[in-house]
């Protein structure tokens, strides 16, 4: 009868043991992927941010500045635009006098 | 030598007889000590064990704020208008901050402020926390952060951004410091954009990491992203245009608006003066002003063309039919309707090419003012715009029962009611649409073709754009409004700006309402400009040629061929390389 006391008071303790080891993995574990969800909010953040920039750097304002100023460009007229058709679509050129 | 009188072993101390109760008395003591601590360990852990577990949680379990991202504002193509980005935000704690007078010296610098505004906000040490500076550069939170001073912090806010700038800026808005719309789009749509945040639950550790979660989460609900029928090109460009016309006119302000007349959309909306979403230092009323929606004005002679459409629906004109306008003075009662040249006999084509008020006023007649007041109403004259806008006025058409034929007569040649410039355009979406009436869009519809309640036969509707087109070509009142490569039609307005009870005798606002290409129309651009003082005021003169570059640029963005011979001037034959 002692000998079943001592082996259920051995597992016992050896649960209650294990138990705290696993709350201290799941603790560190828990760290873990908060530390990986802030990196993640953080990323995301970063990539918003430079997708902003990126917009800035391509505004109508600044393109329009850097090819008149940088490349000596202007502004297309019809006059200066080659129209194709593509054939056997409805063509909509109809053109007037 | 003394004797030992006492023997250790027979202590008479211990050798007395110690009564029982002593003893009893004891144990009695230590079992109370126990049951004491029984009861309290029951008190603990049973009776009043919340409250035990509500002190502990408040030792250790932290509720976090789990923010939601505000959603991001896009044109048509995708291109951003506005999005958040996290700044750094300076705080102090005065009741620690380190009181070094060349750091604070240094700090008031990078903050841009003096020392003594500095010195009076960390001068209540009482608190634990004061703003210094919300949402600065990050080069002034590192170069803040270097300077190591103890007590001063920042933390990561959220900052709208709006890299178009001022060509966009009153179709979009601004938030405050708080991340709430205050104007336009910001504004009206605040709540979707703006979304829900969320919280958790959390226990930390001694070095403040979360070591579990305690409960469920409520995760944060971003905010929605919303997508504008504008085309950032489009209104760039027509911002461009109408800030060069405002400012060779010697002008106080101008607007323009694109209207996609195929879906009903939006597709720019435009003031000068503007202002720079975000840089809001010292900005003016004119500034913020959305005058396309919020300034109404007599919309003249541009009225003349739903008149007629309606007189064509009711059959009293045909195009043909001839008006006798001569001497070019009408004479009702004690007022006279004049028109600036004498013209003679008229076809009704003739009456808006020239833009005869005579001619007008002798077919307005011939109607009901029920029939007229229907009109102007089923066009969304005197009613506020389906577009959701902070501060859209609906303009003023009054009740056909109170109209004196004078007034209708005025009427119809657009004084004695009034209209936005997205009125305006609005109503020319009947033409241009073949004759129905679309529902006007700000957000993106994703659909083909828009329909809508109609108000015009096709028939008349393409009556009235050829009449609109003429008004164009040789003989109109806007030859200015022309473009390379696509035929336009449109009509001019110009209309004295009523100051106090009357009309300003020198005070003018020039506008043109036009449609393009005439045939098959896709946009109607209105352009206004107000107050030219450099000579010209005719909105032939001032507002056509905006129009005509507008329709140009959007037409070509837009990839509509063009429908009238160009001479092209492209170099298609190659030299051959010699080598």
């Amino acid at each position: 009868m002692s000998r079943v006391s001592f082996l259920l008071l051995m597992a016992v303790m050896a649960s209650a043991l294990y138990l705290v080891r696993t709350q201290y993995e799941s603790r560190s574990l828990t760290t873990e992927i908060d530390r990986a969800t802030s990196l993640a909010r953080n990323l995301e953040t970063e990539n918003d941010r430079l997708d902003v920039e990126r917009r800035a750097q391509a505004t109508p304002l600044r393109v329009e500045k850097l090819a008149r100023e940088q490349l000596h460009m202007r502004t297309i007229t019809p006059a200066i635009t080659q129209y194709a058709t593509v054939a056997g679509s409805v063509a909509s050129a109809e053109v007037r006098p | 030598m003394s004797s030992r009188s006492v023997q250790y072993t027979s202590s008479p101390l211990l050798a007395s007889k110690t009564p029982i109760w002593r003893s009893q008395f004891i144990v009695a003591v230590i079992a109370a000590g126990f049951l004491g601590l029984v009861a309290r360990a029951a008190y603990v852990q049973v009776i009043d064990n919340a409250f035990f577990k509500r002190q502990g949680a408040v030792r250790f379990v932290r509720t976090l704020d789990l923010p939601a991202n505000r959603g991001r504002i896009l044109d048509r193509h995708g291109n951003i208008l506005a999005s958040s980005v996290p700044v750094p935000s300076i705080w102090a704690n005065p009741e620690d901050i380190e009181r070094d007078p060349a750091k604070l010296k240094a700090l008031a610098k990078l903050l841009g402020m003096s020392s003594a505004d500095l010195d009076k906000k960390l001068q209540d040490e009482d608190k634990t926390f004061v703003w210094l500076k919300r949402q600065v550069d990050e080069s002034v939170a590192k170069d803040i952060a270097a300077l190591k001073i103890k007590g001063v912090y920042d933390r990561k806010e959220y900052k709208r951004i709006y890299p178009e700038g001022e060509s966009v800026a009153h179709v979009v808005g601004f938030t405050n410091v708080e991340n709430l719309g205050q104007e336009g789009v910001e504004l009206t749509f605040n709540k979707a954009l703006g979304g829900k945040a969320g919280s958790r639950r959390v226990i930390k550790d001694r070095l403040g990491r979360v070591v579990e979660d305690i409960g469920e989460m409520v995760p944060p609900v971003d905010g929605e992203d919303l997508q504008l029928s504008i085309d950032s090109k489009v209104q760039y460009f027509a911002y461009e245009k109408i800030k060069e016309s405002v400012v060779t006119n010697k002008a106080v302000a101008g607007s323009v608006v694109v209207l996609d007349v195929k879906t009903g959309e939006v597709l720019a909306l435009v003031n000068y003066p503007s202002y720079s979403p975000g840089k809001r230092g010292n900005l003016s009323g004119a500034q913020l002003r959305n005058r396309a929606l919020t300034d109404t004005f007599e919309p003249g002679s541009t009225m003349k063309p739903l008149v007629v459409g309606l007189a064509l629906e009711k059959g009293i004109v045909k195009p043909e039919t001839l008006i006798q306008t001569a001497p070019g003075k009408l004479q009702m009662g004690t007022a006279t309707i004049t028109d600036a040249h004498p013209h003679g006999v008229l076809s009704v084509n003739e009456v808006i090419q020239k833009s005869s008020n005579v001619g007008t006023v002798k077919i307005a007649l011939q109607m009901q003012p029920h029939d007229m007041w229907e009109m102007f109403t089923q066009v969304g004259l005197g009613q506020k715009p389906q577009v959701p806008f902070p501060g859209a006025v609906s303009g003023k058409v009054r009740a056909y029962k109170t109209w004196r034929p004078i007034e209708q007569a005025t009427m119809s040649y657009g004084y004695g009611l009034s209209a936005s410039l997205f009125q305006l355009a609005q109503a020319y979406t009947v033409f241009a649409h073949d004759g129905e009436m679309v529902p006007m869009s700000l957000v993106k519809t994703n659909q083909a073709v828009a329909s809508g309640a109609r108000v015009l036969s096709v028939q008349n509707a393409t009556a009235i754009r050829n009449m609109l087109h003429m008004v164009t070509i040789q003989g109109g009142t806007a030859p200015k409004a022309q473009t390379m490569g696509y035929s336009v039609g449109g009509k001019t307005g110009t209309a004295h700006k009523v100051e106090g009870k009357g009309y300003a005798s020198k005070k003018y606002r020039g506008f043109f309402v036009g449609i393009a290409p005439i045939d098959n129309p896709r946009i109607v651009v209105a352009v206004m400009v107000d107050e030219p003082t450099n000579g010209a005021y005719f909105g032939g003169d001032v507002a056509a040629p905006v129009f005509s570059q507008t329709v140009q640029q959007t037409l070509r963005m837009m990839g509509v061929q063009p429908d009238m011979a160009v001479k092209p001037q492209v170099v298609t034959k190659v030299e051959k390389e010699s080598f």
